[in-house]
């Protein structure tokens, strides 16, 4: 076994290395700041011809979405998960026939300020029914614990003390529609995505199809304090 | 059957022999515990909690080790664990394992021979007590490699039957097949180690790794899941089904079996004898109440840890107790440890590390230097290490390398702590601990544990021998450090006098050592006590000395091996299976 306490046990001099170094950094490109009002133009008007507003499905900060179909929440998502969804709709390594074209006929400039517009910009939870109160619980319990019999570890394990994420590359759950998440969770039981660890694959298996209803009635309902409390409209 | 504790080597017993239809009974002195609920987020991040506090260890305020440095001392009680970790609860230190796993060489088991061999006596400091096994490589391969496809160990095989396999490991030992799974996915510092390494003409290699690349079934049925690289293994229990342990690879199965019988948080007091001293009757255990049980039993098997090992064999009065100034007694004897510590590489700031994203077994590595690897003739010591970039955490309170000459406090040691965090590569040796008569295991006369009975008293420093090798390979580290582009490196290697106070390693080995002959070995190839057949002492308390590699993987081999004789010769005959 070793451990990062082992860096204690080497007390002997400092040597300096001189000409043997090497650089190895990859070269700083000149980075360009997302503009975020932009992508709050793009959200709102999408890129014509080809692009419509994203806002249609997902939302901005005026409005928009019902948290019906496929589509999900994204506001307050990590920017980096954003991102890599859609250069991975952009790819095809994400099938998606709504998300396809839409990512594709944005430019690299375009993906990063419509990203981070979503990523930064706090929306309201729409009021939306809570599902059956036992649906729920379940849900919390796998969410929370697990499941021993299941050999299934708890959703919080990455995703983060009741759903809240771990960014960069994990998203929350926390307030993610019912119908979003378990649509996800049947595309991995059925090996339809591929842009994400292994392991969610294993685990859409292991959950089967009424345990996957509780997990997604059960964080569609969370509030993680870290995001914006309910719309009172 | 009883065994006495239930970690790696409990469980392991237990289940191959609950399914010859033998009644088992587990006894195990800390508290149940599995994956779902115990090993869950957040709690299991809990750094003070199990890093610091040592949550999974032996409860030393009611069971230290005493310890001191030669025999001329007086020992004292550990009372914070530091230097090693011994585990306690179901599954035992197999949980809390960081998974590296390895298979020890050929010239290991034949240790004493393969160097008198090749270099004459000559070379052995006159203090040193290697010797052979008992066991060939040739003979454990088959266990080792069933061990190797109970955990799904991931790796890349470096030689199959003899033919090296471009990617592997030159200087493994021959093996039959390919690794279960593919070796894990190779960081950033293991790549800045392979680059270094290689402009050098080393051999790097992936490490293997029981923390798995991709999910994978046993041949018990049960299911590994792939590693997500959180950080948090050794010292830890995995909360994603993706660490090999009792919990994951064994215990679902035994605790199935209606003829096997857990008992959690019972501590066994003693093996009993019956008059003539040379057959067990069973074992004296208490339960957490603090009520006291006989249990009986025509086979107990001892798979506590070496040092719970050697000591249970000296409570229950079983073999004749090591006497370093006769050197009469075995019992004790050849206690050895594990040659660790290594250079810290420190880069520029262009380059970033990421330790938090690691696994606890995800490093690249290089055997020019490990075993008998290389020619010792012209160094005048015998043993070795590997190397690598083996970086297992990042986490906050452990991990924080600063330069020489770096305040131990305040702003600058903050401002070096920020500035290194993320641009720092830990490159590790560990090798050979060899054997002395100076160092041994015995009863300590003063201290007592929390049942009024003797604590177990370490005496050891590493032999003069240890420190010439591990002194060389610093050297050849910190070149390697300087070609990885290291702007300055920290050199590593061992010192004198060997302290408890700083994590080095949890493979403590020997004491309870396996061999030829009963004046000098504990138990015979099998792992049965010589002066009581119907005792088995399993784990790594049988090796006569500490190869290069972390243990695990060769304890596990080790088992099924002595399972092998149990099932197919002693159960038919019970008897001593070796007779002199």
């Amino acid at each position: 076994m070793t451990a990062g306490r082992t860096v204690a046990l080497v007390t002997a001099g400092i040597a300096s290395t001189g000409a043997a170094w090497m650089a190895h950094a990859v070269a700083a490109a000149p980075t360009r700041q997302p503009d975020v009002g932009r992508g709050e133009i793009i959200a709102a008007q999408g890129v014509p011809p080809h692009v419509p507003a994203c806002t249609g499905c997902h939302a901005s900060s005026s409005g928009g979405s019902n948290g019906g179909g496929a589509f999900p929440r994204i506001a307050g998502q990590s920017l980096e998960y954003l991102d890599q969804q859609l250069r991975d709709f952009a790819t095809g390594v994400r099938v998606n026939g709504v998300m396809t074209p839409i990512a594709k006929g944005l430019s690299a400039e375009e993906i990063a300020d419509v990203t981070a517009y979503y990523a930064s910009v706090a929306i309201p939870f729409l009021p939306l029914a809570s599902g059956d109160p036992n649906l729920v619980k379940r849900g919390e319990q796998l969410a929370k614990i697990g499941d021993a019999a299941k050999d299934l570890q708890s959703c919080d394990d990455c995703h983060g003390p009741d759903g809240a994420g771990e960014p960069p590359a994990i998203p929350y759950l926390a307030g993610q529609y019912a119908h979003y998440i378990a649509s996800q969770l049947k595309q991995w039981q059925l090996g339809a995505r591929k842009n994400s660890p292994d392991s969610m694959e294993y685990i859409a298996k292991r959950l089967g199809d009424p345990d996957i209803e509780a997990v997604a009635a059960y964080f569609q309902q969370v509030r993680s304090a870290a995001q914006p409390t309910q719309s009172k409209e | 059957m009883v065994t006495i504790g239930v970690g790696l080597t409990g469980s392991l017993m237990a289940l191959e022999l609950a399914k010859t239809g033998l009644k088992v009974v587990g006894i195990e002195r800390g508290a149940p515990r599995f994956t779902v609920p115990d090993f869950q987020s957040p709690a299991i991040h809990d750094e003070l909690r199990f890093s610091i506090r040592k949550a999974m260890m032996q409860d030393n305020v009611k069971e230290p080790v005493t310890f001191r440095n030669a025999s001329d001392q007086t020992a004292l009680p550990v009372r914070r664990w530091e230097s090693f970790l011994p585990g306690t609860g179901l599954g035992g230190a197999f949980v809390h394992w960081n998974g590296q796993s390895f298979r020890f060489q050929v010239a290991d088991f034949i240790y004493k021979t393969h160097i008198e061999q090749r270099y004459g006596k000559k070379i052995l400091d006159p203090d040193l007590t290697i010797q052979d096994w008992g066991v060939t490589y040739d003979e454990l391969e088959p266990h080792f490699d069933r061990f190797e496809y109970l955990c799904g160990v991931s790796g890349k095989a470096g030689n199959i039957k003899g033919a090296i396999q471009p990617g592997g490991n030159p200087f493994e030992a021959p093996r039959a097949r390919e690794y279960p799974t593919p070796p894990m996915k190779e960081p950033y510092f293991g790549a800045l180690f392979r680059k270094g390494a290689e402009s050098l003409g080393y051999h790097p290699y992936p490490q293997p790794s029981a923390n798995l690349s991709r999910p994978y079934t046993n041949p018990e049925g049960l299911s590994l899941q792939q590693c997500v690289f959180c950080g948090f293994c050794e010292r830890y229990a995995c909360e994603h089904f993706a660490k090999a342990s009792p919990q994951t690879v064994i215990l679902p199965t035994l605790l199935k079996k209606p003829n096997f019988e857990l008992r959690t948080n019972c501590q066994v007091l003693r093996i009993n004898l019956d008059s003539t001293g040379k057959k067990a009757t069973g074992v004296t255990y208490t339960d957490a109440a603090g009520t006291e049980f006989e249990q009986p039993a025509d086979l107990v098997l001892i798979t506590a840890f070496p040092l719970n090992n050697v000591r249970m064999l000296l409570l229950s009065g079983i073999g004749k107790p090591y006497d370093p100034k006769s050197g009469e007694g075995a019992v004790g004897r050849n206690y050895c440890y594990q040659t660790t510590g290594g250079a810290t590489v420190f880069m520029d700031e262009s380059i970033n590390v990421n330790p938090f994203m690691a696994s606890g077994a995800n490093g690249t590595m290089i055997d020019d230097f490990g075993g008998d690897n290389f020619d010792h003739g012209p160094l005048g010591f015998i043993g070795g290490q590997y190397v690598g970039a083996i970086m297992t955490n990042g986490r906050p309170i452990e991990f924080h390398p600063t330069p020489a000459g770096t305040p131990k406090w305040g702003r600058g040691w903050k401002e070096a702590v920020a500035r290194h965090y993320n641009h720092t590569v830990l490159v590790q040796q560990h090798g050979t601990s060899t054997a002395s008569r100076l160092n041994y295991l015995d009863l300590d006369p003063t201290y007592k544990d929390a049942w009024g009975q003797p604590l177990l008293r370490m005496t050891f420093d590493f032999p003069e021998n240890d420190i010439r090798m591990s002194q060389y390979i610093a050297d050849k580290v910190v070149e390697i450090g300087r070609a990885m582009g290291g702007k300055s490196v920290i050199r590593g290697g061992t010192k004198r006098p060997y302290t408890t106070t700083v994590y080095q390693s949890t493979h403590n080995a020997g004491g309870a050592i396996m061999g030829e002959d009963p004046t000098t070995s504990v138990v015979n190839r099998y792992l049965q006590c010589w002066d009581v057949p119907n005792v088995f002492s399993v784990g790594a308390s049988a090796f006569p000395q500490n190869g290069s590699y972390n243990y695990s993987v060769t304890i596990g081999a080790l088992t099924y091996w002595a399972l092998d004789a149990i099932k197919n010769k002693y159960l038919r005959a019970p008897g001593p299976l070796v007779h002199t």
